[in-house]
């Protein structure tokens, strides 16, 4: 006895490379993470799901986070929670993580999604997407024919849309691990505190000496696409220059809004989200400085 | 006064007895009968049935695709072709009469020739597996007419003027879609504003708010050997569950059978959509031969069942310089969707509290409900007052600022105490019980009022505290809105154990252990003795509909003739036992003794056991009917409700001006409900109706577009507070202004505790912010752009 | 949803999975698409679970498998192949009550109770690893469980009791001492 869910079959591969096989020989096949998004989109009739590959065996060789070679890689299949409870979040350089971790959704589905699902989700209210969009992240992307690595900020190709082949699995993320004196920040602000989606999400990163502004990067939910993207303009501005509230006021009344727009929609209205784009980036630049100069 | 009906009298005994004597379990705090059961997951719920019923079938709906359309036609043959299809049933099926109206009969169980909203149902397919009756939907064809679609009740009628305007007519039976009208006219409105020193003048809306109550609504039937039907259904009114079911059958009542278990919340949603659920499971059901499930999936349920009116209001009060009401003016419009329901009873109810708990000379109110083709609205705790309390509320600290008043100073000039006549005339009595000064002094003072009213003025920086009061007040049971009685039953065992029925059911309230309390107080038996069966209609006597607060105090009034009966009865026998006077026997079960000389004692059993030998019958059936309330349609005027509960409600905010948000750090509650009957009760209906009004004050709307469709249906998008969002704390202070002909005094407080809370909350951030808002939810984006144009933003 | 042609009506084959449900084993056979939540209500009767969204929204549903809080909405029963779950059902012995049942009993803060088992089990998994959390912690815990009855700041006392019953090792009561 079942309620409500549409029906469809499911594909269970031993391991990675029945997986692919799999996806190579098989075009009906929908590969499910965690299924947090993808069951909630196959309830709602917005995919239609004749095969689902079910990814969860894979958690054998997909589930990790490594730090090695100043790099960090999370296998896709790393859960939510597993990222939450790693060390990794713990280095204030990652603080903008741990910020996602309490806003992330609830713990029972920090359970059960992944990673690697948060990126195939392609939404813009996906909160690590747009952590590793400020952490210069990269997708691996893995299929028989072998593999190849996307930069995620070439990613998305629309609102639920990536440059994923139907034949790949997303196998991994990865970013450089960054300087000392740079962190993260990440705001997700609505009009619920608890479990909220967000009118804004932005996330930032910045490296800062002697109060100079050596490197920033910039993301938010949207800034006119339906993903999650940088503001590459606003960044170049800050880059250089000393950091100070007059510097940040700047940026975000004669920058920000020249490559921001925002759309009205029933939970907000554009002039509302893009004020409070700017506001919460402020915030999170204030955070950062205070994480890098040992304020938490 | 020998005209009152005896069960008034015994009321009335009962309260003048108890009046001075110390409670042994009412007003105590006592666990609740199920709690354990309910903590071990063992209660079961109406969905939680279907796991008995191997071979039962599944009813899914077909709902209309557009929400205002005419419907030329509707082909099921290839739905019915699907395999695993049993049954397709359509609005020619039914063999009775196809309407679950609850109001008026503007509603049809499924309809055929017009859709008026997006939850209106063409056909029920049943099958074994609910994804097959999911997937046979998708081939029902209808063909429609699409209508223009009205979400706007100004579309409808005019705030000011109150016509109605040119628009394509939703019930065009009705020849028009103004569903009701009520009036209140009192004293000369223009000499009152002619006369003013000051008049405050707003316009107000409320949002369309969703129950959300945590169980989506659920029914099961059974077919019945003789053409009946027993439902198991989470229902808030299980006899006006079985009369629709009756109706839409064309069977008699007595063939219908509806039985409530557990309910998960209902808060007003669970009234009349229950009577569509019973309709559905009930027709499959008998069609099948088989058990046959509903569960509305809970998008469904959020389409699908009414909502609390959103309210639009235009509000004019004058005063004397020093604070004294002269008038008060209203042009009220409440949006009741595509169906009356009980939209008419919720304008009347917003009507009679339109001018709130204060003294008012000269007024002019006049409440419309009209029609749209959004989600019909109906019944949700506090039933019309939480929109008007807003208000009106909004109104007073608009007056008081003007005046240069304090809020509370203003309100204490006005408020309704014991001697004054409300502004439809009724007097108000020592025996109504009229606590609403006390209420206000005690919140005044566990909130450090005057003390934080100074401190949070003088604040800067970007979080801003604020303080902020309103005041409310909730007419008792029902009024005019219908027969106004209620039963129930007690059958002492021949082990002494107790079987209490009642029809009222419980939704998570705790009103069957109020009354159930009352009865182990009168009787002298612990509350531990009692068994609390489930509201069935072949067993439970009906008691009326388990709404408007009023569980306590009527059925609790029926449970108090039903005990006194039988106290009555077990003090004779026992008195032959004891030897000793009736009127001396002391029952504290397991002991009966004689007060004077607490030596001679029997047992319970012993008495009871002697009551079945003597042939003395140890179960009563406790009736009581509330004096018929009076209201003249023209004027207002008259007695409109029983008695009434008042609160005062005072919050504590924290704005951030740069975002607009909003966060409550404490409340105060302070409540006069009479005689506290269920104290564990009284004060989680102040939290929780406190956690409610948050919602509705600063997030919850249920938001259509231009199509009416809902856009969000759904518990990530249609938001409810949850741990994160509550205050950290909530104090509830009770005050006790006793209801004479309440049992032991009580008066209700299951809708109340809703109404003041949104305008507390909104007026603490007009502290805060030193502007003043007309519409909830007061989202953040309504608070930042009212800063915004103030000029007092960041950027 | 799509429509599936007669032909291709079987096309969604049984599969047979075991589990082991406080503390039992099963063998059950369940569908591709079919939920864990729908197999442990109406496939095994654990009632106690309860559905309020089915769509991960709400908390009413969850579950411990092997140790972890989930949504058994959003689980596929097939995916539960194999693994251990604990249900309300299964948290005291019969005629006991676990701790936090007890706290949550000696708060008072039961009214309709349909949120119970979701709130209950994510109390247990707070508690497993965090003998002693605070306000804060609390409120991340529960941020998932959703009551409309409004209980609120009393999940926040009963946590903190139960913590205490726990730390004092008293994890079970007597079930009839606690009926009032
Ligand atoms: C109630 C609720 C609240 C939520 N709140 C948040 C929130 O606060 N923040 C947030 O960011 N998200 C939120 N989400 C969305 C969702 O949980 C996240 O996006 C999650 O990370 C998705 O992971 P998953 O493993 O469950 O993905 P799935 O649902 O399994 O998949 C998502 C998409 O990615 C594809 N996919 C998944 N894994 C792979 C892979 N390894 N290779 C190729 N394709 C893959 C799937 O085909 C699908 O298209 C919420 C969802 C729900 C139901
Ligand atoms: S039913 Fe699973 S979270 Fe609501
Ligand atoms: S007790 Fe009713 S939802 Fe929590």
């Amino acid at each position: 006895m079942v309620i409500c869910i549409p029906r469809f079959n499911v594909y269970i591969p031993k391991d990675v490379s029945d997986a692919l096989n799999a996806l190579s020989q098989r075009k009906d096949l929908i590969p499910m993470g965690g299924g947090s998004d993808l069951l909630v989109l196959i309830r709602n009739g917005i995919v239609k799901a004749d095969t689902v590959l079910d990814l969860w065996p894979l958690r054998k060789e997909l589930a990790y986070i490594k730090r090695e070679d100043g790099t960090v890689r999370i296998g896709a299949l790393t859960t939510v929670s597993e990222l939450c409870e790693s060390d990794l979040i713990k280095d204030v350089r990652y603080a903008g993580l741990a910020d996602v971790c309490k806003k992330f959704s609830t713990p029972f589905i920090r359970n059960i999604a992944t990673v690697g699902g948060n990126v195939g989700a392609a939404h813009p209210l996906s909160d690590i997407a747009l952590m590793l969009l400020v952490l210069n992240g990269k997708v691996k992307l893995l299929s028989k024919n072998g593999e190849r690595e996307v930069n995620i900020a070439k990613f998305f190709k629309g609102k639920r849309r990536t440059v994923r082949n139907h034949d790949e699995i997303i196998a991994e993320v990865s970013f450089t691990e960054t300087p000392h004196n740079s962190s993260t920040a990440f705001i997700k602000f609505d009009r619920r505190w608890g479990h909220a989606m967000g009118y804004v999400l932005v996330g930032a990163y910045m490296q800062l000496r002697d109060n100079i502004i050596e490197d920033v990067r910039i993301a938010f939910d949207s800034t006119g696409n339906p993903y999650p993207e940088r503001v590459w303009t606003t960044e170049e501005f800050l880059k250089g220059k000393e950091f100070s509230d007059e510097l940040i006021k700047q940026a975000l009344n004669n920058v920000l809004p020249k490559e921001m727009k925002r759309i009205t929609d029933y939970r907000a209205s554009a002039e509302y989200r893009l004020d409070l784009s700017k506001v919460l980036l402020r915030r999170a630049l204030l955070k950062i400085k205070s994480r890098i100069e040992g304020g938490g | 006064m020998s005209e009152l009906p005896e069960y008034v009298r015994i009321v009335e005994e009962i309260f003048d007895k108890y009046k001075d004597k110390e409670f042994l379990y009412v007003g105590k705090r006592i666990q609740r009968w199920d709690a354990i059961e309910k903590i071990k997951g063992r209660v079961l719920f109406t969905a939680d049935f279907a796991k008995y019923y191997r071979n039962a079938v599944f009813v899914y709906s077909v709902r209309t695709k557009y929400a205002h359309a005419k419907i030329k036609s509707i082909d099921i043959s290839e739905a019915q072709r699907y395999p695993g299809v049993l049954r397709v049933i359509t609005a020619k099926d039914i063999p009775g009469v196809n309407d679950v109206g609850y109001v008026i009969p503007d509603q049809p169980l499924l309809v055929s020739d017009k859709a008026r909203y997006i939850g209106d149902i063409v056909a029920l397919i049943v099958a074994e597996d609910p994804n097959v009756a999911k997937e046979a939907g998708e081939l029902i064809k209808v063909d429609y007419e699409k209508l223009p679609v009205i979400t706007d009740p100004l579309q409808v009628i005019d705030l000011r003027t109150l016509k109605e305007k040119e628009h394509p007519l939703i019930h065009e039976e009705r020849g028009s879609d103004v569903v009701a009208h009520f009036k209140i006219r009192k004293g000369d409105v223009r000499k009152a504003f002619d006369e003013a020193d000051v008049v405050v003048e707003g316009e107000y809306s409320t949002p369309f708010q969703e129950h959300a109550y945590m169980e989506p609504e659920a029914a099961i039937a059974l077919p019945e050997a003789d053409g009946g039907v027993t439902i198991i259904a989470t229902t808030q009114c299980p006899f006006d569950v079985r009369k629709a079911v009756a109706k839409v059958l064309g069977v008699t009542q007595n063939k219908v059978r509806v039985i409530v278990p557990a309910v998960g919340g209902g808060f007003g949603g669970k009234e009349d959509v229950a009577n569509e659920l019973g309709a559905k499971a009930a027709l499959a059901a008998l069609m099948t031969g088989r058990p046959a499930v509903v569960i509305h999936s809970r998008e469904e349920s959020m389409i699908g069942h009414s909502k609390r009116h959103p309210m639009k209001a235009w509000y004019r009060h004058a005063a004397k310089r020093d604070g004294t009401l002269l008038g008060v003016e209203a042009n009220i419009v409440f949006d009741t969707g595509a169906y009356a329901s009980l939209g008419p009873f919720v304008a009347w109810r917003a009507t009679v509290h339109a001018t709130g708990p204060y003294r008012v000379e000269a007024a002019r109110v006049d409440t419309l409900s009209v029609y749209t083709n959004n989600v019909y609205a109906g019944a949700f705790r506090g039933f019309g007052c939480p929109q008007v309390t807003f208000a009106i509320e909004s109104q007073m600290d608009a007056l008081a600022e003007k005046l240069g008043m304090d809020p509370v100073d203003l309100r204490l000039k006005n408020i309704l105490r014991e001697g004054d006549r409300t502004v439809h005339g009724q007097l108000l009595t020592r025996d109504h019980g009229v606590g609403l000064e006390e209420a206000i002094l005690k919140a005044v003072e566990a909130s450090r009022w005057h003390e934080k009213r100074k401190l949070f003025s003088k604040q800067v920086g970007t979080l801003r505290k604020g303080i902020g009061i309103a005041l409310l007040w909730h007419g008792n049971s029902i009024g005019v809105e219908g027969a106004d009685y209620s039963s129930a039953t007690l059958i002492i065992n021949r082990d002494g154990s107790i079987t209490f029925r009642v029809g009222l059911i419980d939704m998570g309230q705790g009103s069957q252990w109020g009354m159930v309390l009352i009865a182990s107080e009168i009787l002298g038996v612990p509350p531990s003795y009692f068994r609390v069966e489930q509201p069935d209609t072949a067993a439970t006597p009906d008691s009326g509909p388990t709404v408007a607060s009023r569980s306590t105090v009527m059925g609790g009034a029926a449970v108090v003739n039903a005990a006194y009966k039988l106290r009555q009865r077990l003090n004779k026998v026992a008195s032959t036992l004891l030897g000793c006077d009736p009127d001396d026997v002391e029952i504290r079960a397991p002991d009966v003794y004689c007060r004077s000389n607490p030596e001679k004692k029997v047992s319970w059993s012993d008495v009871v056991e002697q009551s079945f030998w003597l042939g003395i019958p140890l179960q009563e059936f406790g009736y009581f009917r509330a004096p018929p309330a009076e209201w003249d349609e023209e004027t207002g005027q008259g007695a409109p409700y029983i008695t009434y509960t008042f609160g005062a409600i005072i919050a504590e905010v924290t704005v951030d001006l740069e975002t607009g948000g909003v966060k409550v750090d404490r409340m105060v509650t302070a409540y006069d409900i009479g005689k506290v009957i269920n104290r564990v009760g009284a004060e989680l209906h102040a939290e929780g109706g406190a956690i409610q009004g948050l919602g509705y004050a600063l997030m919850e709307e249920v938001v259509h577009n231009k199509d009416a469709y809902v856009m969000n249906a759904n518990l990530s998008t249609y938001y409810i507070p949850t741990i994160h969002d509550v205050p950290d704390e909530i104090i509830p202070i009770f005050v006790e202004a006793k209801y004479r002909r309440g049992p032991f005094g009580a008066k209700g407080l299951g809708e109340p505790s809703i109404n003041g809370i949104a305008p507390a909350i909104v007026n603490a951030v007009s502290h805060a912010t030193g502007l003043r808002f007309h519409s909830i939810p007061l989202t953040p984006e309504k608070v930042y752009m009212a800063l915004k144009k103030a000029g007092k933003t960041l950027f | 949803m799509s429509v599936i042609p007669r032909e291709e009506w079987d096309k969604y084959p049984d599969i047979e999975i075991t589990l082991n449900v406080n503390g039992k084993d099963y063998k059950v056979k369940v569908k591709p698409y079919e939920r864990l939540l729908d197999v442990l209500r109406y496939k095994l009767g654990f009632t106690g679970v309860k559905e309020g969204c089915g769509r991960g929204e709400c908390g009413a549903c969850v579950v411990l498998m092997d140790g972890k809080l989930v949504p058994s909405c959003l689980v596929l029963a097939v995916r539960a192949n194999g693994s251990k779950v604990l249900t309300v059902e299964g948290l005291a012995p019969e005629g006991k009550l676990h701790a936090i049942q007890k706290a949550l009993l000696d708060t008072y803060a039961v009214q309709c109770g349909f949120c119970f088992p979701g709130v209950i089990l994510a109390i247990k998994a707070l508690l497993d690893r965090n003998p002693n959390p605070t306000d804060e912690e609390i409120k991340d815990a529960l941020s998932g469980q959703l009551c409309r009855c409004g209980s609120y700041l009393r999940f926040i006392k009963a946590v903190k009791l139960a913590a205490q019953y726990i730390r004092e090792g008293k994890e079970y009561f007597d079930e009839s001492g606690a009926r009032g």
